[in-house]
């Protein structure tokens, strides 16, 4: 994989601003019982920033970035996309789901998969959709695969293509919901590598949710932290690690070590943590 | 090399039971061990049934039967999936419309076939109706669950990229609850089947059901049966194309469930 191929291309970041105010999710169960999911989330993405939230295991992760994306009302609070309030699904928007093979439909081909993403948005040709379709999955090496169908692909194949389609659409924002947590660690760390090619090349927005503090750091420019549910901020981290990231040194340099290092103390010392878990 | 032999020897075996079936007919009428008015040897049968085949009598009753089979069935379908989309999608629409279906699915469609005759006389119009009502059903039913048992991140991915309602219908729902409404639309076809036969026979104006009855009730008994095979027959093509189809329209299912 070229890991700094597209590094050196910098444009102006081309993305909106997302506000996230106070948001609160509660969920009501079919027998009245209800689960506070989201407790009074505040966050600011920045135009072309690339933000990780990072959060223990069931403490409303995916339900937070479903509100962003807006594929879930939230039960107080609001977002905003630029000077727009967030209602429904905003066409800048696209949300990149954890469960990549459960979210390419199998009657599609790739290339089918690839352009049920932008193509009944835009007036075009089939050949133009065509174009911009191998445009896309050119980037992430599976140009060859255009014809395949996802299942006849392996899971890390399968995410490229999901990232290729999102990509496709060209959001101003990309919201990630552990898009990296079902590959193997080697296909992972390429992954990020690719990430981060296209989000240099195309600097749309970025929010990756995630439980892997190390992906944190590496991709982002803040990590902001949950906490147990119902989730709230605990902390928000700039990373200050220099670009283009580079997939071995940067992971060794003191700085990220540090980092990770600060990140992990405080995600296991909490009271109820992962260390508590643990024993 | 050795599965095809094996796979010959298990064909020869599951062909030769109804072979010693066939024979021992033969042999029981030949020797008056039952009444061949009734039951007439196999290969009196048959030559009839050439006969049928070869002086283009088949014909028109064929085209009779099919027709109505057709066109009821579809109707049924269609019907049935469109509804079923709807009812599987929105909670809403399905308890407005659960207690009506719920009434009628539960009643043998032939004895609505008295009503119907009163409402829309010996014709066509009654047999097609009896027809779509039979087929409709099950396929309501498999398309209801079927579009529940959809994946929510296949709606919410159709939802991302900003496709509205229709759309997700037509590109998610229906597709991705095909096996659902394949394995209904079998049922029904079985069901479309044995509907077009009784209303045939009741009606009495054309189709293979009328010609089973209308040969018997002549007297012809070698015809009756020798009509019989013609419908077995069709119901062995329709079942070969329902499988043909199915294969080719949900290809995705075999290989994802390896
Ligand atoms: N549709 C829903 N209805 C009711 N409760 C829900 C619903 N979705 C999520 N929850 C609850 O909200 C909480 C947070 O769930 P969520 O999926 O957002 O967690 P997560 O941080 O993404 O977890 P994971 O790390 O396992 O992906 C869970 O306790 C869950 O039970
Ligand atoms: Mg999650």
């Amino acid at each position: 994989m070229s890991v700094t191929a597209l590094h050196q291309v910098s444009p102006a970041p081309q993305g909106a601003r997302l506000s996230i105010d106070k948001i609160g999710k509660v969920f009501t169960g079919p027998s009245g019982g209800s689960v506070k999911a989201i407790d009074g989330v505040t966050l600011n993405v920045e135009p072309g920033e690339f933000l990780a939230i990072v959060g223990p295991s069931g403490c409303g992760k995916s339900t937070l970035l479903q509100v962003i994306a807006g594929l879930m009302s939230p039960s107080s609070g609001a977002v905003r996309l630029g000077a727009q309030d967030v209602t429904g699904e905003p066409a800048h928007m696209v949300y990149l789901f954890q469960q990549y093979g459960k979210s390419l439909l199998p009657w599609m081909s790739v290339a089918e998969n690839v352009m049920f993403s932008f193509r009944h948005r835009i007036v075009m040709t089939r050949s133009a959709a065509r174009a911009r379709c191998d445009e896309y999955l050119a980037m992430v090496g599976l140009l060859d695969f255009a014809d395949h169908y996802p299942w006849q692909l392996s899971g890390g194949m399968q995410q490229r293509v999901a990232i290729a389609r999102a990509l496709a659409a060209e959001p101003k924002v990309l919201l990630m919901d552990e898009p990296f947590s079902s590959v193997d660690a080697l296909t992972r760390l390429d992954l990020h590598a690719l990430i981060l090619d296209l989000w240099t090349a195309k600097r749309f927005t970025a929010v990756l949710v995630t439980h892997d503090v190390d992906e944190a750091i590496f991709l982002a420019d803040r990590v902001a932290v949950l906490t147990h549910r119902p989730a709230s901020i605990s902390e928000v981290i700039d990373t200050n690690l220099p670009r283009p990231r580079l997939s071995i040194e940067t992971r060794e340099s003191p700085n990220f070590l540090a980092l990770r290092h600060r990140l992990l103390a405080h995600l296991l010392a909490r009271p109820g943590g992962a260390a508590h878990d643990a024993r | 090399m050795m599965r095809a032999k094996d796979r010959l020897i298990i064909v020869a075996a599951g062909c030769s039971l109804p072979a010693v079936f066939l024979l021992g007919l033969e042999f029981a009428s030949r020797n008056g061990w039952v009444n061949p008015t009734f039951l007439p040897a196999p290969s009196a049968i048959f030559a009839t049934f050439a006969q049928i085949i070869l002086t283009g009598a088949f014909f028109a009753p064929l085209v009779h039967t099919l027709t109505l089979l057709f066109v009821g069935y579809s109707i049924g379908c269609i019907a049935a999936i469109s509804l079923g989309v709807l009812m599987g999608y929105s909670r809403a629409i399905y308890n407005l419309f659960e207690p009506l279906t719920e009434l009628i699915r539960p009643i043998p469609k032939p004895a609505l076939l008295p009503a119907l005759i009163l409402f829309l006389g010996l014709g066509a119009p009654m047999e097609i109706t009896i027809v779509a009502l039979g087929s409709f059903f099950p396929v309501l039913i498999n398309t209801v669950q079927g579009v529940r048992a959809v994946d929510p991140v296949m709606i919410d991915t159709a939802r991302t990229f900003g496709h509205k309602s229709p759309a997700v219908w037509r590109r998610i729902l229906l597709p991705a609850s095909a096996p659902y409404v394949l394995a209904g639309m079998r049922i029904s076809l079985g069901l479309a089947l044995l509907l077009v036969v009784t209303s045939e026979m009741l009606s009495g104006n054309g189709g293979l059901g009328d010609a089973i009855l209308s040969a018997q009730r002549s007297f012809l008994v070698k015809e009756s049966y020798a009509w019989l095979i013609v419908l077995a027959l069709v119901g062995l093509v329709l079942t070969a194309i329902f499988n043909w189809t199915e294969k080719r329209v949900a290809f995705w299912q075999a290989p994802q469930a390896q």
